[in-house]
């Protein structure tokens, strides 16, 4: 038995004697003591309480985790229940090894992943009188950031073999469409609503790569759509929690990340290193940008969002129709909605994803499939679906094909990078140099005041009608989400004034820094 | 008058209050149609911004009218 909970306290001498074996040259013991302040409060004591049969199967599980990963002599963890005053132990943990360096990092595990895992609560007491449960949130586990050289040697024995037997058993995948498959590169663009459908049923059915690009980190709002995620993953970035994700499913799929959206410099470049992409973000520039980018790299494309109940899906390839025969210019984002302003239920992004993931697979393994380009709406409430195809001639082919407009777009885009700022707070802009201007309705502008003067305040729509006023000085548009402000950045940018800028995030991005 | 099934998706499905309708109208055209639209449920997109298809084909706006026909409008959606 490596675990055990204490309800009264406990030597620590014989756990230590315990652990000691003559192949071990190193031990490492580590301490939890209750400390008089939690996040500013004094405390003057603290109890933990068990769910006790779950907690003891788990801290077992753990300890061998540990031993098991790093190849130790020996370890064990005890945990205090009950009542505790200042300066008590509340926990113990000691490992012993063969050298000193796996002894500490195996010991960092075992505390890592007790605060993470195991079903104790703490109740802390104030000097004031009050208690309060504690939840236990997100912890820092260290060996989630080693390298893979630093315990490579400590592996599990036996690797996890995938069994596609599932899917090799269909006439058309079998042994040949399963080594297809193994050997293909799908990037996949938003692990969110739409993404998270798409990288687990890529990763189930043994594509060989995976690529995946987020720059967002994980929201509670998030969670009732995007599967990949739980509770303990807020706040992390979605691309490390994915390919933590991917490779609890399916160690065999290598996962490559970006934690930076593609742009107008690299993403032509990032599109020809792979067979296939998946865009599955809520934003429309991202999918102008995707859409020229596989146009120009000759690389498949497979778009979809969706809009409250309902959702559209194109697929692109190379030489027939693109996004821009549909709708040759962005939208503005007041144009399109999106899942925060107008609300989503997760299946419907959950559906739309699984059926991006149907035609990668169909495009991977050559399915049989519609030849002719076309848009499919699905609307969830009624059940209707509805294919219309898409007349190329009548589309880009009017104003030189597809890639010659794919190329002017890219050319004019004046990358991102410039023109969207950070701030944490306003001061900062307005001691820089810049006036503002607040794009937001009155609404929302009486809902979350700037809180310094904004010189001007015009509703994003009306934007290039004042363009005329942006000709001197440096401006900073804000609006909610940085969207809106980017956008008429770009509008205006393209009238020539250069010296307009969004700020990075809009209002919200100022709340959580500031 | 031209009697027509009309479908509405996305933001015009939410602004119109109904996934469809049909309509009697006096419009010739698609263009002539969606202004009679706008007025009657304040639609608040304008007809560039949106794809229109009748009888599951994409048309331009001058498209005419005739009766029976079924029109989908469909605005581009952003949401993931």
């Amino acid at each position: 038995m490596h675990f055990r909970l204490a309800s009264e306290a406990f030597d620590t001498a014989p756990l230590r004697d315990g652990l000691q074996q003559p192949g071990c040259g190193g031990f490492c013991a580590f301490e939890g003591w209750v400390r008089d302040s939690n996040e500013g409060r004094q405390v003057d004591g603290l109890s933990y309480e068990a769910y006790a049969e779950l907690a003891l199967a788990e801290g077992e599980r753990i300890v061998e985790e540990a031993i098991a990963r790093y190849g130790i002599g020996d370890a064990c963890c005890v945990h205090r229940t009950g009542d505790l005053a200042i300066g008590d132990l509340a926990v113990w943990v000691g490992a012993s090894a063969a050298h000193r360096d796996e002894a500490f990092r195996a010991c960092r595990y075992i505390i890592d992943e007790i605060k993470h895992r195991l079903p104790i609560w703490k109740k802390e007491h104030y000097v004031t009188g009050e208690s309060a449960w504690v939840a236990c949130t997100h912890a820092y586990r260290e060996h989630e950031h080693e390298s893979d050289h630093a315990h490579r040697h400590h592996e599990p024995a036996a690797a996890f073999a995938p069994d596609y037997s599932r899917q090799l058993r269909l006439r058309e995948v079998g042994e040949a469409g399963q080594a297809r498959l193994a050997a293909s590169r799908v990037l996949v663009i938003g692990a969110g609503g739409l993404g998270c459908p798409v990288i687990s049923y890529l990763a189930g059915a043994g594509v060989g790569t995976l690529g995946i690009v987020d720059g967002d980190r994980i929201d509670a709002s998030n969670l009732h759509r995007q599967t990949l995620y739980g509770m303990r993953d807020i706040g992390e970035l979605k691309v490390d929690a994915a390919r933590r994700r991917v490779t609890a499913l399916n160690p065999a799929v290598q996962v490559q990340t970006w934690s930076k959206p593609l742009d107008a410099d690299n993403a032509v470049e990032v599109f020809g290193q792979f067979d296939l992409v998946v865009e599955c973000t809520d934003d429309m520039r991202s999918r102008y940008l995707s859409n020229d980018a596989a146009v120009l790299s000759g690389t498949r494309l497979i778009l979809a969002s969706v809009y409250q109940y309902e959702g559209q899906l194109q697929v692109i390839e190379p030489g027939a129709a693109c996004l821009r025969c549909l709708w040759p210019h962005e939208p503005a984002p007041d144009e399109v909605g999106s899942c925060v302003s107008s609300g989503v239920l997760g299946p419907v992004p959950g559906t739309l994803g699984a059926m991006q993931a149907m035609e990668a697979l169909k495009l991977l393994l050559d399915l049989p499939r519609p030849r002719e380009p076309a848009l499919l709406l699905v609307n969830l409430l009624d059940m209707g679906m509805t294919r219309l195809p898409i007349d190329a001639r009548r589309g880009c082919a009017l104003h030189g094909g597809c890639a010659s407009v794919a190329r002017r777009a890219l050319e004019r885009d004046p990358g991102e990078a410039d023109i969207a700022l950070h701030f944490d707070v306003l001061e900062e802009a307005l001691a820089a140099g810049f006036q503002l201007v607040d794009l937001r309705e009155t609404k929302e502008i009486i809902a979350e005041p700037l809180g310094v003067a904004a010189a001007r305040q015009i509703s994003s729509a009306q934007i290039l009608a004042h363009a005329g006023e942006f000709a001197q000085g440096r401006w900073l548009l804000v609006c909610a989400s940085g969207r809106r402000s980017a956008h008429a950045a770009r509008l205006l940018r393209a009238e020539g004034l250069h010296q307009v800028h969004s700020l990075a995030g809009g209002v919200s991005a100022l709340r959580v820094t500031g | 008058m031209t009697v027509v099934n009309l479908q509405y998706y996305a933001q015009l499905r939410e602004q119109a209050g109904m996934g469809g309708e049909q309509l009697a109208t006096a419009a010739a055209t698609l263009r002539q149609l969606y202004e009679e639209l706008c007025a009657r449920h304040d639609f608040t997109l304008a007809a560039d911004a949106l794809k229109v298809a009748v009888n599951a084909q994409f048309c331009g706006w001058d498209h005419p009218l005739r009766e029976g026909d079924t029109v989908v409008f469909i605005p581009p959606v952003a949401g993931g």
